[in-house]
């Protein structure tokens, strides 16, 4: 139990310190999103003065991240210069996006690589291991970019999918079994395309984990007990196994929430990753500084599930 | 053996691929900057070696464009007009290595033919001389910031594992600290860090500079724990007693250990990199027009008429391909071959 | 090879080590205590063999005194001179005259150098001689070392496990050291190999007036080459005596025990005193 809580308070420790982290780089980038209003004839100097002191612009660096962390507190978590309301309903609203298609994507993707892990590994050194090597290689060498634009190809020239967006129009009309088959037919190609980006990976590694687990002295004595093949494979190997894999999981969280950026701008999936490209290039601040802390925070919970599962899961653990 | 051939091939298939890179001016048609405004959206230019009539040719040839007459706007291949594929031409001048001024040409074919291996862009750009120089920038970029993640990675866990101690604790942490950051979001929010409207090749550097510190953490991981291993071998005690100084015993027995592990990082984060640089590119966020970074080359590809009529603009995304194929293929020998050295 | 009536060339007094760890993911910490008040005295020119059971702390003493590791307390006296008082600058100059070798030769040695750089490398990091006078000096180092002068360009994987030790051996004895401690350097090895190696260094202790401390839990080839042996038991040193006189009238229960456990011993040891 002293594990779990060290483990919570170092989470913790490590989200402020992030907080922190991005807040300095981002506050000393040179020019903010006022810049762009000066360039404005009919904007005065004063007035742009104005707004920044109004805004809060021209205090010193320390005294800005206290009102920011206090705002993050209330809720509000800064304020946006774009959308000229507090940062933190915007987020919302998006991650909830976010996190439902990398949910699928990585629902998808786990659900396919645990059997095919598992079997690659069973079969070692076979025509089928060898075949699945070759694919998740050949796969490797596919720029993510590349797997994004063919599948909106797709989109566009067939027509079976919707080539953008997460809703249809009209949809407050829809009964509820219409919603979800609209959010669903709109989340397919980016959650297809978020699985074959993260397979290889993680079929990779689960094989490499299976076979470590089936290789090992007692699972060899196991066999030599006459123990039959799918109860060692299941009963015996994927428990030893299980540590490296929830490890994986931690890890996994972390390439599908890169991966979703890109696909969520090229399919225009309203997540997170289009709100921060627009943010960066209009430089809107607290809007970036949110997205990343809110990013981190998805990446330091799925570790500390990952911490979780394994401290229920390995007794090795327990005993310390 | 097999894995030697890997690597061997690997390392042929780089040669070619950098060779090809380097020397953009001499394999590439056109020039860099060469626009054709007449022509814009031009399919390949196929290459015939059978005439109209049947009658083979040795020297290859192509056809002259003209108007499609059924899809407005489109270019057709006009096969009276027949321009013969020559070797080793002059064309537009371009300096080798920045510095010695050339006209030679691999290929090309004279005015007004076009040779349009990869199709032409909206500006009428020929898309495989712009793939070549593009080359240049995205793979400089790639090779650059993983260099210099890599060198960050070996200083901070080369020292995080030899000395130990708090270094290695506080060292560590901030490691983890970049680790907790989804990588993309981390070079975001460093680029956004940065000023927009810079010059040129400030971005350049700058872009170089972000991804390549972004990344130094794993590497650093990786080489702490080698040098934590190499550190406990009895040849360096043996030499610390005869007197050996710590910057001795890094340098001669220590950091010897890593040069395996520090080729398969390379070679492993490369591609990543130039992917990295890529995708900034192609997001706005990363070199602007008219540098012909890889990214720029897809970035019109985020127009929906240009994706579904316009094909070959796939065609520099597909070229990344052997790229990262000969890269992952270094790093798969590299990784074998560090198995089998004895340590 | 006994019987030189000068100061004896080391004197350890009262050494103690303890190691302090941390018991993983608390804060509390346990202390080991390797080696405890130990009391030694090595001869001049002699060979003193120091034995105990693994975790007797014989290694930890040793790796004191080739000041590999700082003692927790204790004095090293060393041919007159209080080494642990000494700064980093002097110790220097001492670290060339006690040397170790390891009970593993493979792991002493890096596999990337040649045979002759690592015989060279103590010169070379004390920054002695000429890259031609080091050559010479570890050419002839190999030849007392038993190994041809034409395997100086092999790596340490193209020698056996003999050979290996015995490039060790030369390495050790580049700086011409008074002392060499020899880590049950010979436990690794093979009967005929200890025996080539043992006579091989009977030369050397001759030629060089070595002194030489053997780390050792094989009490029968101590008895063969040891004029005193010390006995180790949790941490302390129980006994030092002449090997004779420890074999035939053992004071230690310890000791007592150890011989028993050698069955053979007895029979030599009675054809010894006879």
């Amino acid at each position: 139990m002293r594990y779990l809580i060290r483990r919570v308070l170092n989470a913790m420790l490590l989200l402020a310190a992030i907080s922190a982290f991005s807040f300095a780089l981002l506050q000393w980038a040179p020019g903010d999103f006022f810049d762009a209003m000066r360039l404005n004839p009919r904007v005065s100097s004063q007035t742009v003065e104005g707004l920044r002191s109004k805004y809060g612009m021209n205090q010193t660096l320390p005294v800005r991240y206290g009102h920011w962390a206090f705002s993050v507190l209330k809720g509000d978590m800064g304020f946006s210069f774009s959308y000229n309301s507090p940062v933190g309903p915007l987020l919302w609203a998006r991650a909830r996006n976010t996190l439902l298609l990398t949910s699928i994507a990585t629902l998808l993707a786990w659900l396919l690589a645990i059997p095919l892990g598992i079997w690659s590994a069973a079969n070692k050194g076979r025509w089928g291991d060898r075949a699945c090597g070759f694919s998740t290689s050949a796969l490797l060498t596919i720029p993510d970019l590349l797997v994004f634009l063919v599948l909106l190809l797709l989109a566009v020239r067939t027509g079976w999918f919707p080539t953008g967006g997460m809703i249809s129009t009209g949809f407050d009309n829809f009964t509820f079994w219409s919603k979800c088959k609209d959010v669903a037919v709109h989340f397919a190609l980016p959650a297809v395309g978020l699985t074959v980006v993260t397979l290889p990976v993680l079929v990779r590694h689960i094989r490499s984990a299976m076979v470590e687990a089936l290789e090992s002295p007692f699972i060899r004595a196991a066999r030599g007990h006459g123990i039959p093949r799918t109860r060692l494979l299941f009963r015996y190997a994927l428990p030893a196994a299980s540590n490296p894999l929830i490890s994986l999981l931690g890890f996994s969280v972390a390439t599908m929430l890169s991966a979703s950026v890109i696909v969520e701008v090229i399919m225009s999936w309203p997540g997170l990753g289009p709100l921060m490209v627009q943010a960066i290039l209009s430089r809107d601040v607290y809007v970036v500084v949110g997205v990343v802390m809110l990013s981190s925070v998805f990446l330091v919970a799925g570790n500390l599930l990952a911490d979780v599962l394994l401290f229920v899961s390995d007794p090795r653990i327990r005993v310390e | 053996m097999k894995n030697r051939h890997k690597l061997w091939g690997a390392l042929v298939l780089l040669a070619g691929l950098h060779g090809l890179v380097l020397f953009a001016g001499f394999f590439a048609p056109y020039g860099s900057a060469a626009q054709e405004r007449e022509l814009p959206f031009a399919p390949p230019t196929r290459i015939h070696f059978v005439d109209a009539r049947g009658k083979f040719h040795v020297r290859p040839f192509v056809y002259g464009l003209k108007d499609d007459a059924r899809i407005p706007g489109a270019f057709a291949a006009d096969s009276t007009q027949v321009y013969p594929v020559h070797f080793f031409v002059q064309g537009s001048s371009y300096k080798i290595a920045g510095m010695f001024p050339s006209r030679l040409h691999f290929f090309g074919v004279s005015a007004p033919g076009r040779i349009f291996l990869l199709g032409s862009d909206g500006y009428g750009r020929e898309q495989f001389t712009r793939f070549l120089y593009g080359g240049q920038i995205s793979l400089a970029a790639g090779l650059i910031a993983a260099a210099l993640s890599v060198l960050l990675g070996v200083i901070v866990g080369a020292l995080a594992g030899f000395y130990g101690g708090w270094i290695d604790e506080v060292l560590m942490r901030g490691g983890e600290l970049f680790l907790a950051l989804p990588w993309l979001y981390l070079l975001f929010a460093v680029r956004a860090a940065l000023p927009l409207h810079v010059a040129e090749w400030q971005v350049f550097l700058l872009l170089i500079a972000v991804i390549g510190l972004v990344g130094w953490a794993r590497p650093a991981r990786l080489i702490r724990g080698v040098v934590l291993s190499a550190k406990e071998r009895n040849f360096v005690v043996a030499a610390r007693a005869f007197g050996a100084s710590d910057a001795y015993l890094l340098r001669r027995h220590v950091l010897p250990q890593t040069y395996g592990v520090i080729l398969t990082q390379v070679a492993l984060l490369v591609p990543q990199y130039v992917l990295a640089e890529v995708t900034l590119t192609f997001l706005g966020l990363g070199v602007g027009e008219p540098m012909p970074s890889w990214g720029s080359l897809l970035a019109s590809l985020q127009q929906y008429y240009v994706l579904s009529s316009y094909w070959w603009m796939f065609l520099p995304a597909a070229l990344l391909i052997p790229v990262f194929l000969a890269y992952y293929m270094a790093a798969d020998a590299l990784q074998e071959r560090l198995k089998t050295v004895p340590l | 090879m006994s019987g030189l009536r000068k100061e004896p060339l080391v004197c350890i007094r009262g050494l103690s080590k303890q190691y302090v760890q941390r018991r993983p993911l608390t804060s509390a910490k346990f202390t080991i205590r390797a080696v405890e008040n130990v009391e030694l005295t090595i001869q001049r020119g002699g060979t003193l063999a120091l034995v105990g059971e693994s975790g007797a702390g014989k290694s930890t003493v040793v790796r004191c005194l080739s000041l590999i590791e700082r003692p927790t307390a204790g004095e090293i006296w060393f041919d007159g001179v209080n080494v642990l008082k000494l700064r980093a600058k002097e110790l220097l100059p001492l670290r060339r005259q006690i040397q170790i070798i390891f009970q593993d030769p493979t792991s002493a040695l890096n596999p990337g150098m040649t045979a002759g750089e690592i015989i060279a490398e103590p010169l070379v990091i004390q920054g002695e001689g000429t890259k031609s006078e080091r050559r010479h000096r570890a050419l002839e180092l190999m030849e007392q070392t038993g190994l041809p002068a034409k395997w100086e360009s092999k790596l340490p994987l193209e020698f056996s496990g003999g050979q290996r030790q015995r490039l060790a051996i030369a390495r050790a004895l580049a700086l011409e050291p008074k002392l060499l401690i020899l880590d049950e350097a010979l436990s690794s090895l093979d009967l005929a190999n200890q025996e080539m190696i043992l006579r091989m260094l009977a030369e050397l202790q001759a030629m060089h007036s070595l002194t030489y401390v053997h780390v050792s839990h094989d009490l029968r080839m101590v008895s063969d080459l040891a004029d005193e042996v010390a006995v180790m038991y949790e941490g302390r040193v129980v006994e030092q005596k002449r090997t004779a006189e420890l074999f035939a009238h053992p004071e230690h229960p310890y000791t007592q025990d150890l011989l028993d456990a050698m069955p053979s011993l007895e029979s030599i040891c009675e054809e010894r005193s006879a």
